[in-house]
């Protein structure tokens, strides 16, 4: 199959290459400019550097255990967000006029910078793997119950009503008709929550210098160990882009086919 | 108002039902005493403009519409919401999208509590039923829109109801497949005996189908006539071209013709009001 | 689940009702909390107080000085994260191939911790306000860039064929037809983008400044003064929600008749 040049980096598989070409080719040009004095070296380590620096630091600074203990601390926190906030989803759901007198603060917390509440969170659980998991879980929550109120909301009437000329009784409903209509959104909800739960994770992991891989960004730098800590940022970046892209994955393999 | 002569063996009994809704303009009466009878293994169909009500009876007959004047009954039972003997088939798309075909059509065998085996084993036969053998572990999606409605149609079926509440299923449908699963609906009726009840907009339908055919005022809907049809059983599709077919269809067009036009002069003068 | 209708004016009454005892449970609970003395002292602080530290703060000049500092940081982070966002949005939804070739990049890089970039930006900036700013930028950065590249793919394209039509320049094209085509879609991105650059702004103050509402907040935590702390969480919530509703607003109201 022959393709012209043009059609090749026009296409999308073609116009990524291209894309990682430039990123290459603007670090190669930050490379230059360091070795030839036009960027202080002290500021910006060189690249190569860089680079040289991330085997380093997964020899010698126990990335794979700091990984692990990220890792747990997500988890809780996915394990809170599921159980309190599909939860919590439901009963507002279930109660209409609860639902209505709630749904705008679940919203404003959405919108609040729930995590600047860490500094009280160390207050009243410490400096300690569960203040982390805590604030992962209070920033991931909001979403997680209004896409579960979406989903439940969202329900096709047609289909509650040939559940109700079926007669179903209110559990059969709920487990039958409701709960698998609205699981889609409630997936959608559960990752984003997770998502928020983890950026929150590792930042306060960063700013309280307890935890894993945070933790790891932080020592580096109060040991103005620069490329080191370059390296550290540049594989924390890389591992929440997977993290995000494998939720992604999941959560589009779990949705019901619909 | 036209009532039908009272039959003693009917098994759905309309009796002066009307509707008034209350809507931000005020009271509106959607249905105005319309009494009707339905015996045994008959195929009625309600034809009429839209906004006659139509919808409103299907509703009112399936018990998701409460508070209206006048009684139903089911083989001499008066039904307070949904009745077991009724089942209910929807205009719009109402297969559950996360079930495959047999699980979609097993589903009043789960809700009476039929164990797993069993049912699926009697849902398969509904599904053969109604031509889509091979299709069970299909996923809705993977359908068009009517197979999907044969999905509804084979689910309701299941349930064995004494009654079949149809309420435009067809409507989304092209005129070909409508006529052809038209046909199908109608050889499943005649093997089942399956008293049907049909509403319908669709003049070719209600005649190709219906044993007897009732046709609706504009609002407030009122039972304007009622037409025999006496065409053979068994009929196919092939009757749409046969002389007595276009005569049905001339008469009660006579009638739907004028309940149209209001129904169109209606919306005319509604929009009219709003843009001013 | 049936629903019987209730009137407007009963609904309305029965929601403030809800949300009424709702609130009135969690502050009689916080008060018992408060006086039982379960937890060690001042970590649930009696809601008077609260109260008595909210008023403190709020006839406070030096924390004027320091809301300002911080009000300052952002609104500069927001002003030059908004441009570079818009700039780099608009560039991308106009343009397939660039789109194709760098979008997915802040797609990834979007959702991703930004505080950890702060060591970086304090050696780019120093430890002053620029720093902070930095944070702020690199925050409302994604979410403006992501929605506008987004808003421009949406614009129907008949509009930019009646401003083609028209021979506008570019700069015309962006400021009078892309531009007010794309007014819901980056409203929403800079909303989000302020949400972000708060976040983003004073977590960088609570690590390293002395200056700003970051700062008075891991103040009071290093003098464990709880009700000062609480007094600013909750000025800074109250502020925070505010300033989302209003550009939420904006961004629905004067819709236009086309909305």
């Amino acid at each position: 199959m022959t393709m012209s040049a043009k059609g090749f980096w026009t296409s999308t598989p073609g116009a990524r290459i291209f894309g990682l070409l430039v990123t290459l080719a603007v670090l190669g040009v930050v490379e230059a400019a360091i070795r030839a004095d036009i960027v202080n070296a002290f500021i910006v380590p060189l690249p190569s550097q860089i680079a040289a620096a991330i085997p380093r630091i997964v020899a010698e600074e126990n990335v794979l255990y700091r990984f692990w203990q990220t890792t747990q601390e997500i988890f809780a926190a996915s394990v809170l967000l599921a159980l309190v906030g599909v939860g919590l989803g439901v009963l507002l759901y279930s109660f209409r006029t609860l639902r209505l007198a709630c749904e705008t603060w679940v919203a404003a917390l959405a919108a609040a910078p729930v995590v600047l509440m860490y500094p009280l969170f160390l207050v009243i659980f410490g400096r300690s793997a569960t203040t982390i998991v805590m604030i992962g879980f209070a920033a991931g929550i909001a979403p997680v119950i209004l896409k579960t109120v979406e989903g439940l909301a969202g329900v096709r009437p047609v289909l509650i009503d040939v559940g109700r000329s079926f007669r179903v009784s209110p559990a059969q409903q709920f487990r039958l008709i409701l709960l698998p209509a609205a699981l889609s959104s409630v997936f959608v909800g559960l990752r984003l929550g997770l998502v928020f739960a983890m950026i929150n994770i590792v930042g306060v992991e960063f700013l309280i210098n307890f935890g894993g891989l945070g933790q790891l960004i932080n020592d580096l730098a109060e040991r103005y160990d620069l490329p080191g800590t370059y390296a550290a940022i540049c594989f924390v970046v890389a591992i929440s882009i997977v993290f995000y892209v494998m939720t992604g994955k999941v959560e589009r393999r779990l949705r019901p086919h619909q | 108002m036209m009532a039908t002569p009272a039959q003693a063996d009917a098994l759905l009994r309309v009796e002066h039902v009307s509707k008034t809704f209350a809507t931000p303009d005020g009271p509106v009466k959607a249905v105005d005493d319309v009494s009707f009878n339905v015996a045994p293994g008959q195929f009625v169909s309600i034809i009429g403009p839209s906004g006659c009500g139509k919808s409103t009876v299907f509703n009112i007959l399936g018990g998701l519409l409460g508070d209206y004047e006048g009684r139903v009954t089911v083989a001499g039972e008066t039904i307070k919401g949904t009745h077991p003997a009724i089942g209910m088939v929807f205009q719009e798309e109402s297969t559950f999208p996360w079930r495959t075909v047999v699980e979609n059509v097993a589903f009043p065998l789960e809700i009476a509590g039929v164990p797993k085996t069993e049912r699926l084993e009697q849902a398969a036969h509904f599904v053969q039923m109604v031509g889509l053998h091979g299709f069970e572990r299909r996923y809705p999606a993977e359908l068009s829109g009517g197979m999907r409605q044969r999905v509804a149609i084979a689910r309701t079926l299941a349930s064995k109801p004494r009654i079949l509440l149809m309420d435009e299923p067809f409507a989304a449908l092209d005129e070909q497949t409508r006529l052809l699963l038209g046909d199908k609906v109608l050889q499943i009726q005649q093997a089942l005996q399956q008293t049907t009840l049909l509403i319908t907009h669709n003049l070719t339908e209600a005649v190709q189908l219906s044993d007897r055919v009732l046709v609706m005022t504009y609002r407030p809907g009122r039972l304007k006539r009622v037409v025999d049809i006496d065409l053979a059983h068994p009929r196919d599709s092939e009757v749409v071209s046969s002389d007595a077919f276009g005569h049905y269809v001339a008469e009660i067009w006579h009638d739907l013709r004028e309940e149209a036009s209001r129904g169109i002069q209606d919306a005319e003068s509604q929009a009219l009001h709003r843009t001013r | 689940m049936s629903a019987t209708r209730k009137s407007a004016p009963v609904l309305r009454r029965n929601l403030w009702l809800v949300r009424g005892a709702i609130v009135g449970t969690i502050l009689v609970a916080w008060e018992a909390l408060a006086a039982s003395g379960l937890l060690f002292r001042d970590v649930v602080p009696s809601l008077r107080a609260i109260g008595v530290a909210v008023q403190r703060l709020l006839v406070n000049p030096d924390f004027y000085a320091n809301l300002g500092a911080t009000a300052w940081e952002i609104g500069v982070a927001m002003l030059i994260g908004t441009l570079l966002g818009l700039a780099v949005g608009i560039l991308l939804g106009a343009n397939r191939f660039l789109s194709r070739a760098f979008e997915s990049l802040l797609l990834y890089l979007g959702p991703t911790p930004k505080i950890i970039f702060f060591p970086v930006m304090i050696m780019w900036f120093g430890v002053g306000a620029g720093s902070k700013i930095a944070m702020g930028v690199v925050s409302c950065f994604f979410p403006v860039a992501i929605s506008a590249a987004a808003g421009m793919r949406d614009i129907d394209r008949v509009l930019i064929r009646v401003g083609r039509s028209f021979r506008a320049s570019t700069w015309q094209m962006v400021t009078k037809v892309y531009l007010p085509a794309m007014r819901a879609p980056i409203l929403n991105g800079i909303r989000l983008g302020l949400g972000v650059a708060i976040i983003g702004t004073l977590l960088a103050e609570t690590k390293l400044s002395n200056r700003g509402v970051g700062y008075l907040i891991i103040q009071a935590y290093a003098t464990f003064d709880m009700p000062r702390m609480y007094a600013l969480l909750i000025v800074l919530f109250v502020l925070s929600i505010g300033a989302n509703a209003v550009i939420g607003r904006l961004g629905r109201g004067r819709a236009g008749p086309a909305a």
